[in-house]
């Protein structure tokens, strides 16, 4: 390919990449599990800011009940049926995502509930989304979810430290050296959790475990699945700590089996530059 | 395990004490015994002061001990059946108190009912009771209603493991009762309707030392 | 709410059937070999725990283990129930707050009391969903008074069928503080406390029917998958 026809290629899919997120804001949301996504902001650095983050108003009625403390006890809670999270906890707010019942792992799709308020005689739970862009909450209709589930665990991930914590009820009860994204494809930073737990697969590059994270990638937007960000062992473990993957978290294998007899999916993370 | 007992063991909670507070004090024994109590000393209340009941049950279960068993049960039932009757008569009651006491007697009579019933001609007679003014005035009714049926959840509890199985069925039916009468005037006096996560039994010596030691049964 | 449960029988993802097989008894006959000791002095009158259910432990059989499991069943969603009513903040009302704080201790010495009398043989707790009744205080006051009027029925149904007097003496024990726990919120709620001179017993069958009933036990998020390579980013 000439070097002219490599820039032409790059403008136009630019200039495409410009008309989208012209259109971003007014189009129909994205199905959370990747089949057609809002497309993110390039570079991810907007994206993790809070200004960013849908953090709906409350109307008058009763305040919104905290649900998690992740020095304490959070709660997640099953998707059991399709449902449109919104921007606001009223049947009329403009739709954040639609989401579904599975993973694209078949786990059950599962969000951290952070709050909860009634209006107008209906139950709406505050919830952190896997979705594009990253730290995005939206309010779901309770009877969409399922029951409560309570973790009294913390994961944080210190990018800079290339460091992984694990805290009960604010006490650290595990750490280990990780390796993070590379540049170009960082580890995107804000407030996630853990989705799911894949075990006895064949992918020595992911060694023996891998917790999949509600964090996605914002720029490897057309990865399989959704590009969501794993933590996961590795058959490179020379390369830890270091910036070396494509945004996922890295663990030594034995560091990985430790954490998973400490933690459970639905943990909520925090990744932090 | 000794036949003597502590006023302590006997009263853990103080209720007895707290009933006995209330009762102003009448004949000599009666007096002798809130005298004992009250010193900590040690009661000793055989059968005898029953009237006549038989000594302790330690057999295995079986129809000739049911009886014996039902005929306890059936002297707490007069018991509570006559109190809550004399206490609704008397005009003492108002309020919740009254609708209390009026709810409770039928219960308590029905037990009354069935348990004779139950026993046929084996079923014992009433006694004479004497409810030393618990029952002329609202305040001590509801203290003594108190103790009385926390004292029912407690013998039926204790005598659970010696009934046949049927038995037990038709007592498993009326202790739930007697808790539920429990806890109801709890909350009317505004104390904690359920004070423990288990209700402890008691023996057939220990609910005849409590009973005893409140002089209702005069014959 | 009425006092009659429903009796529709909804199986959410089969979790009353695997329920039932966990509790129901094995084939074999046996003696459990000796539960946890548990700390005392839980019982009024300052009578120590920890022998009630140490005997119990020793003695019980193979059917006092399946009653035994399906009351530790029982016991997990009432304590589930009043805790999660307790941290939800819904209940405004100051006598009602004092209920659940109260009722859900005990429900959760009953689940430790039974946990430590089964060891290994206790069943595990189930996942629950309590579809909204934890978050509105209308709500929680009619169901609590369901599930304390059911809990009576099931130890009164059961008492009858325990073969070792120690499993017998915990079960009583439980029994009348269950029925406190039902006067004491129909008190609350301005329904009779005693609706009866005798508490009905209902049979394990009739009681799980009734809990099927109520869609509160659910078989919980599948969160583990196996066998597929992951597609994160790497």
């Amino acid at each position: 390919m000439t070097k002219g026809r490599r820039q032409g290629g790059f403008i136009a899919a630019l200039a495409l990449l410009l008309v989208f997120v012209a259109f971003a804001y007014g189009r129909d949301p994205s199905v959370e599990d990747g089949a057609v996504d809002l497309p993110p902001i390039p570079g991810g650095a907007v994206a993790q800011s809070p200004l960013l983050t849908r953090q709906s108003g409350t109307g008058a009625e009763t305040p919104p009940h905290p649900l998690s403390d992740p020095d304490g006890t959070s709660r997640y809670m099953a998707v059991e049926q399709q449902v449109a999270a919104r921007a606001k906890p009223s049947s009329g707010s403009r739709v954040v995502a639609r989401l579904g019942t599975r993973t694209p792992e078949g786990t059950t799709n599962v969000i951290l509930a952070l709050a909860r308020v009634e209006r107008g005689g209906r139950l709406w739970i505050q919830a952190r989304l896997p979705i594009l862009p990253n730290n995005t909450l939206g309010w779901i209709p309770r009877d969409a979810l399922g029951g409560y589930n309570q973790v009294t665990t913390r994961l944080v991930v210190d990018l800079s430290a290339f460091r992984a914590t694990l805290y009960r009820r604010g006490t650290v009860i595990w750490n280990a050296r990780v390796g993070v994204g590379q540049r170009q494809w960082a580890t995107p930073a804000g407030e996630f959790y853990i989705r799911n737990r894949l075990t006895k697969y064949s992918s020595p590059t992911y060694g023996p475990l891998a917790f999949g994270t509600s964090a996605r990638s914002p720029v490897l937007t057309d990865w399989p699945a959704g590009g969501f960000v794993g933590i996961h062992g590795t058959n490179q473990p020379s390369l830890i700590p270091g910036r070396i993957s494509h945004g996922c978290v890295r663990l030594e294998n034995a560091d990985i089996l430790r954490l998973d007899r400490l933690m459970s999916p639905g943990t909520p993370l925090s990744i932090v530059r | 395990m000794s036949e003597h007992l502590t006023v302590e063991v006997v009263d853990a909670d103080g209720a007895i004490r707290d009933a006995l507070n209330d009762i102003e004090t009448g004949t000599s024994r009666q007096g002798f015994l809130k005298k004992a109590l009250t010193a900590g000393g040690t009661v000793v209340l055989g059968g005898v002061a029953i009237g006549g009941l038989p000594a302790l049950v330690t057999a295995a279960p079986g129809p000739a001990q049911d009886a014996k068993i039902l005929n306890f049960a059936l002297l707490l039932e007069y018991l509570e059946a006559e109190f809550y009757t004399r206490a609704s008569a008397s005009g003492a009651l108002s309020g919740e108190a009254r609708e209390f006491s009026r709810v409770v007697g039928a219960h308590e009579r029905a037990h009354v009912a069935f348990l004779k019933g139950a026993l046929g001609s084996k079923a014992g007679a009433k006694p004479t009771f004497d409810f030393k003014g618990t029952t002329e005035d609202q305040a001590k009714f509801l203290a003594t209603a108190r103790v009385l049926e926390d004292t029912g959840v407690a013998a039926y509890n204790g005598q659970g493991p010696n009934l046949t199985k049927p038995t037990l069925a038709a007592a498993a039916s009326i202790v739930s009762v007697e808790a539920r009468h429990a806890a109801w005037v709890r909350d009317i006096l505004q104390q904690n309707p359920a004070p423990a996560a288990f209700d402890a039994a008691k023996t057939q010596k220990q609910i005849e030392s409590a009973v005893g030691a409140t002089g209702f049964i005069t014959a | 709410m009425s006092d009659h449960l429903t009796l529709a029988q909804v199986d959410r993802d089969g979790a009353i059937a695997e329920t039932l097989d966990r509790i129901s008894p094995d084939s074999r006959a046996g003696f459990l070999r000796k539960g946890a000791i548990l700390g005392g002095g839980i019982i009024s009158g300052g009578a120590v725990l920890s022998a009630l259910f140490a005997d119990a432990a020793e003695a019980a059989t193979e059917n006092d283990i399946a009653i035994a499991n399906f009351a530790l069943t029982l016991e997990y969603l009432e304590a589930e129930f009043y805790t999660e009513a307790v941290a939800m903040g819904a209940i405004r009302n100051a006598r009602v707050r004092r209920f659940a704080q109260v009722v859900a201790a005990h429900e959760r010495t009953h689940v430790a009391a039974l946990k430590g009398m089964l060891g290994a043989r206790a069943v595990a707790k189930p996942s629950f969903n309590f579809q909204g009744t934890t978050e509105s205080e209308a709500k929680f006051k009619a169901t609590a008074q369901v599930l304390e009027d059911t809990g009576v029925m099931a130890y009164a149904g059961q008492a009858p069928r325990v073969d070792a007097n120690a499993v017998l003496k915990a079960a009583l024990a439980i029994h009348t503080v269950e029925a406190r726990h039902a006067s004491w919120i129909r008190h609350i709620n301005g329904a009779p406390p005693a609706p009866r001179a005798f508490d009905q017993p209902k049979t394990m069958q009739q009681i799980l029917a009734a809990v099927a009933g109520t869609r509160f036990i659910s078989s919980g998020p599948a969160m583990t998958a196996t066998g597929s390579s992951p597609s994160f980013t790497g």
